[in-house]
């Protein structure tokens, strides 16, 4: 009587002691194996190419011009995605309020501001006056009590802020309308029926669940806006590249500008990715996200990872 | 005979040309428990939900002690009330619903000072202390800071029941509060229920659990097609209904139990 169920075969050895060979992916190894083959001649390009003038790139990185750029590009940024948001917000009630009135009004806004390219925005608002020479306060139609000139109004500055904020309000009314539906009728109705006021129930109830919704779609958001922002150089707004561009437009070191550029590009995004993550698990499990984690999730994604934990 | 907690008159609701309610008229008094039984559809939620205005009757009057509910005299002239009017009479009227409505995002305890805060103004640190209180008395104290997903569903309606008696109403809604629940949860939800029932709370408890209904309420209605059919002590109406409808619905849901 042998130990095992299984049928004996003379020369097998026992199946409970000998260990399984591991599935070989040869099909993966010669994939990273060609893949390899071209990191290492980027990687030998991009160090020995004389044309990246690495000096010039370290000089440049932190030269004051260079930083007071990344700071307006950052001001740009958090300005036009805070301004959008709370517009996106009121945006996001009218359309589901049950006025036809709101409702149309801020369909209109959205239609308007995600169908009009974010560059012609800019250069638009940034001559707004050629369409409206001056603006005021007073009773429609009726008389005025302050006006002032729009020239004096419309910077390089205001124009960006108003092009780039206005593009996502519109994307960000459609974002939170579809988070706001995501909150239960039910718990709406126990609001009512706890006494709470209309404006209670959106503070406290809705709207804290609708933005937990949309914290992933905002973090992408504030990505793209961190680049869009760089459209701001054709009105001759200082941000990281305009800055670079009027460096090597007297120094004709244009690549390595851009590679500065470039760089500071890069270190935001991957900034504002870490935080995303970061906010991200913070809501979903009260817990900080440990930095290991957070690389961990930075490389594989979801999906992938389960199917590799299935499998082994 | 004292004035009536809740009076209900002449209430009808229609949704669209479909008429749900078709003239109810009822009494509920103080320290009454009064349990609302009958098949799917008779009307019975939207009866309850009419109650507090969730639902506004296509015609009718509610009245709590009195005054008529989402309605406002000015001079001469009958006004219907904003939402945030009606919420000050709503909150008198605790409501429990069939699938809990939590706040997701908030521990127990949150859910349950949330309204006395906000709606009534407490001091945070008195609406904790008498929320614990409440959870002491739905016997959740130690789940305090759990959310409700970390929750059963027995607890969670505890939690719900809890978070409508914070706000000190005159009297408590439920509708069918235990038929999501598995079997071995229902007893829990019944017995903290019976108990507030024993503290004199007024109840309308819309229900499938006639032994419940038998033992706990001081009147019992049946309702088929938008109208009651029969009411009275639950005890005779179960035992002895007077109409076919009754007897038949009776037959259907009664095993041997009563
Ligand atoms: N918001 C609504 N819009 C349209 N019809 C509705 C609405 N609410 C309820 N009804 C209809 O009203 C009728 C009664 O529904 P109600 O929910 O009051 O029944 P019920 O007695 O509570 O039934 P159940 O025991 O299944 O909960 C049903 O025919 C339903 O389709
Ligand atoms: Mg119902």
């Amino acid at each position: 009587m042998s130990k095992t169920s299984e049928r004996v075969v003379s020369g097998r050895p026992d199946i409970h002691v000998v260990k399984p060979i591991p599935v070989r992916s040869y099909g993966q190894w010669a994939g990273a194996a060609v893949l390899l083959v071209f990191a290492a001649l980027f990687l030998k390009n991009l160090t020995t190419n004389q044309n990246m003038q690495w000096p010039v790139v370290r000089q440049y990185l932190f030269h004051p011009d260079i930083l007071s750029g990344l700071g307006m590009t950052i001001l740009l940024t958090l300005l036009a995605m805070v301004i959008g948001l709370s517009i996106g917000i009121v945006l996001a009630i009218m359309r589901l309020s049950s006025s036809p009135v709101f409702q149309g009004a801020s369909w209109v806004w959205i239609w308007f501001f995600r169908g009009v390219p974010p560059l012609v925005q800019l250069i638009l608002w940034y001559n707004l006056a050629l369409l409206i020479p001056e603006i005021s306060i007073g009773i429609p139609f009726g008389p005025k009590f302050a006006t002032w000139d729009t020239n004096d109004l419309i910077t390089p500055f205001s124009a960006a802020i108003l092009g780039l904020a206005f593009t996502e309000s519109a994307y960000a009314a459609e974002m939170l309308r579809a988070g706001i539906q995501a909150v239960s009728s039910g718990q709406v109705e126990a609001c009512a029926s706890l006494g709470m006021t209309r404006s209670q129930t959106l503070r406290r109830v809705i709207l804290p669940q609708a933005l937990r919704i949309v914290i992933p779609p905002i973090g992408n958001d504030t990505i793209s806006m961190l680049k869009f922002t760089s459209l701001v150089s054709v009105l001759a707004l200082p941000d990281v590249l305009y800055s670079a561009q009027m460096v090597y437009a007297r120094t004709h070191q244009t690549i390595p500008l851009l590679v500065v550029a470039t760089i500071w590009y890069l270190v935001l995004t991957t900034v504002l990715t870490f935080g995303e993550h970061f906010v991200e698990h913070r809501l979903h499990s009260g817990t900080p996200l440990s930095l290991r984690e957070m690389l961990r999730r930075l490389v594989v994604t979801v999906p992938f990872r389960r199917q590799k934990e299935i499998a082994s | 005979m004292t004035e009536p907690l809740l009076k209900v008159e002449r209430l009808r609701k229609s949704f669209g040309s479909n008429e749900v309610l078709a003239g109810i008229d009822l009494e509920v008094h103080e320290r009454d428990v009064m349990c609302i039984v009958g098949p799917s559809g008779s009307g019975k939620s939207t009866l309850l939900r009419c109650l507090n205005h969730l639902e506004k009757p296509t015609s009718g009057i509610i009245f709590l002690r009195g005054e008529p509910i989402g309605l406002r005299w000015k001079g001469n002239r009958l006004h219907e009330m904003t939402f945030d009017e009606l919420s000050r009479q709503r909150r008198r009227m605790g409501m429990v619903f069939q699938g809990f409505h939590l706040f997701p995002h908030k521990t127990a305890l949150e859910n349950v000072t949330e309204a006395p805060i906000i709606v009534k103004g407490l001091r945070p640190d008195v609406a904790r202390a008498e929320a614990m209180e409440m959870l002491e008395k739905v016997g959740l104290a130690d789940r305090a800071d759990y959310f409700p997903r970390q929750l059963s569903g027995g607890q969670q309606q505890r939690v719900a029941i809890a978070r409508s008696l914070a706000m000190k109403p005159e009297l408590m809604l439920f509708d069918e509060p235990t038929s999501s629940l598995d079997p071995e949860l229902v007893g829990e939800v019944l017995a903290t229920m019976r108990q507030l029932a024993d503290e004199g709370m007024t109840m309308v408890v819309v229900t499938h659990e006639m032994l419940f209904a038998r033992d706990v309420a001081d009147h019992l209605i049946f309702m088929d097609g938008g109208v009651i059919v029969e009411q009275g002590d639950p005890k005779q109406v179960l035992t002895r209904p007077r109409h076919e409808r009754t007897q038949s619905f009776l037959a259907r849901v009664l095993p041997e139990a009563v």
